[in-house]
C-alpha cells in the first residue's frame, strides 16, 4: 500500500507534466489546474491504498479520463448555451487559444540570451504539441513524455497498439514538419 | 533507436524544460491541490484497536503498543500488583480471624477442664469472653 509520503512524492513528480498535458488539451490554465486537482483527488480517494508501483499508470488513466470528462461537460454546456442564450457573443476571431500560455511565458525574465532563446523554442514546441489532433497528442505525450510502452499507452487510451503506433508516428512527423517550418532545430 | 524515437526524446527534454518553468502561482496551486488530495487519501490498512485501560491485553500483545519498546510489562505489572495486594490482604485477615477463633475455643476448653462453672455457661459466647478477660486481669 502506498504510504502518504509515497503518494505525495509521486504526485509531486507528475503534477507539472500533468498540468502541461491538461493545458495542451483544454488550452486554459485555470481549467487545467482544476483537471489536475480532480485527478489528484480521485487517485487519492479511490486508489490511495494501492501499491506505489501502480500509481503512474492509474494516474495517467485518471488524468486522461478527467480531460475527456471536461470536454463532455463543455460540449453539453455549450449546447445549452447555444440553445437558450442569445446574450453570449460569438467567439472573438482574434482570440488566440494559446494566449494564456504565451502570456505566462512572456512574464518570465531570463538573464541570458541563451536561456531566452531556449524559452522561445520551448514555447514554440508547446504550441505545436497543443495544435496536434487530440488523439495524436495524447498518444505522443503518453508514449514519449510519460514514457509508457505501447501496450500501456493503448490501455490508457482504450485503443489498439497499432493505433498507438500510428498516432505516434503521425504526431512525430507533424511536429518535425511544423518545427522545421518555424525554423526550430533540435 | 530510430529517428522517430531520437526526435521524440529531444522533444521530451524541451517539454520537461517547459514544465519546470511554471510560474509560481501555478506551482502553488498544484501544491495546494496535492495537499488537499493527500488529506483525502484512502486508507484500508489494519485499524488501530484501543483497548480499555483495565482490559488485559492478549498474550504477547500490549494495549498501547509498548510491547516493542520493552516497557509494556510495566503497565501490566501496574494492573496486576493492586489485585495481588488485595488477595494477600484477604488471606492475612482470614488467617488472623481463624487464629482468634482457635484461641477463643482453646480458652473455653481450658475452663471446661478446670470445671469452674456450669456447663451451659460454657456454651455462651459472652461467657467465653468473660473468661478471657478475667485471665488477662489475673496476669
Amino acid at each position: 500500500m502506498a504510504t502518504r509520503e509515497e503518494l505525495s512524492e509521486f504526485l509531486a513528480g507528475v503534477e507539472r507534466r500533468a498540468f502541461k498535458q491538461a493545458v495542451f488539451a483544454v488550452r486554459d490554465e485555470s481549467h487545467a489546474l482544476d483537471i489536475v486537482q480532480d485527478a489528484m483527488m480521485k487517485i487519492a480517494e479511490n486508489y490511495g491504498d494501492r501499491p506505489a508501483a501502480e500509481l503512474p499508470l492509474l494516474f495517467t488513466r485518471i488524468l486522461q479520463n478527467t480531460i475527456h470528462d471536461f470536454f463532455r461537460r463543455s460540449k453539453v454546456r455549450s449546447t445549452w448555451v447555444t440553445l437558450f442564450s442569445s446574450l453570449t457573443s460569438a467567439d472573438d476571431p482574434d482570440a488566440d487559444p494559446l494566449e494564456t500560455l504565451e502570456a505566462s511565458s512572456d512574464t518570465r525574465t531570463e538573464s541570458t540570451e541563451t536561456s531566452y532563446q531556449r524559452e522561445q523554442v520551448v514555447a514554440i514546441i508547446e504550441e505545436e504539441v497543443a495544435r496536434l489532433p487530440a488523439r495524436q497528442r495524447e498518444a505522443f505525450l503518453l508514449r514519449y513524455w510519460e514514457d509508457l510502452d505501447t501496450a500501456e499507452t493503448a490501455a490508457a487510451m482504450g485503443c489498439s497498439e497499432g493505433s498507438v503506433k500510428t498516432h505516434c508516428s503521425r504526431a512525430t512527423h507533424a511536429l518535425a514538419k511544423a518545427l522545421r517550418e518555424r525554423g526550430v532545430t533540435l | 533507436m530510430n529517428n522517430q524515437d531520437e526526435f521524440a526524446i529531444r522533444l521530451r527534454q524541451a517539454l520537461n524544460d517547459g514544465a519546470e518553468r511554471l510560474d509560481y502561482r501555478t506551482v502553488l496551486r498544484l501544491e495546494q491541490a496535492r495537499s488537499a488530495a493527500l488529506a483525502r487519501q484512502r486508507r484500508t490498512g489494519p485499524a488501530t484497536v484501543r483497548l480499555p485501560a483495565l482490559q488485559l491485553a492478549p498474550a504477547g500483545a500490549s494495549p498501547m503498543g509498548e510491547g516493542r519498546s520493552g516497557w509494556g510489562w510495566l503497565r501490566g505489572a501496574g494492573l496486576v500488583a493492586p489485585l495481588l495486594a488485595l488477595a494477600v490482604g484477604f488471606v492475612a485477615i482470614s488467617q488472623w480471624q481463624e487464629q482468634l477463633e482457635i484461641e477463643r475455643l482453646a480458652a473455653l476448653d481450658f475452663a471446661v477442664l478446670l470445671d469452674d462453672g456450669p456447663l451451659e455457661a460454657y456454651a455462651d459466647r459472652g461467657f467465653g469472653v468473660l473468661l478471657q478477660a478475667e485471665r488477662r486481669s489475673d496476669r
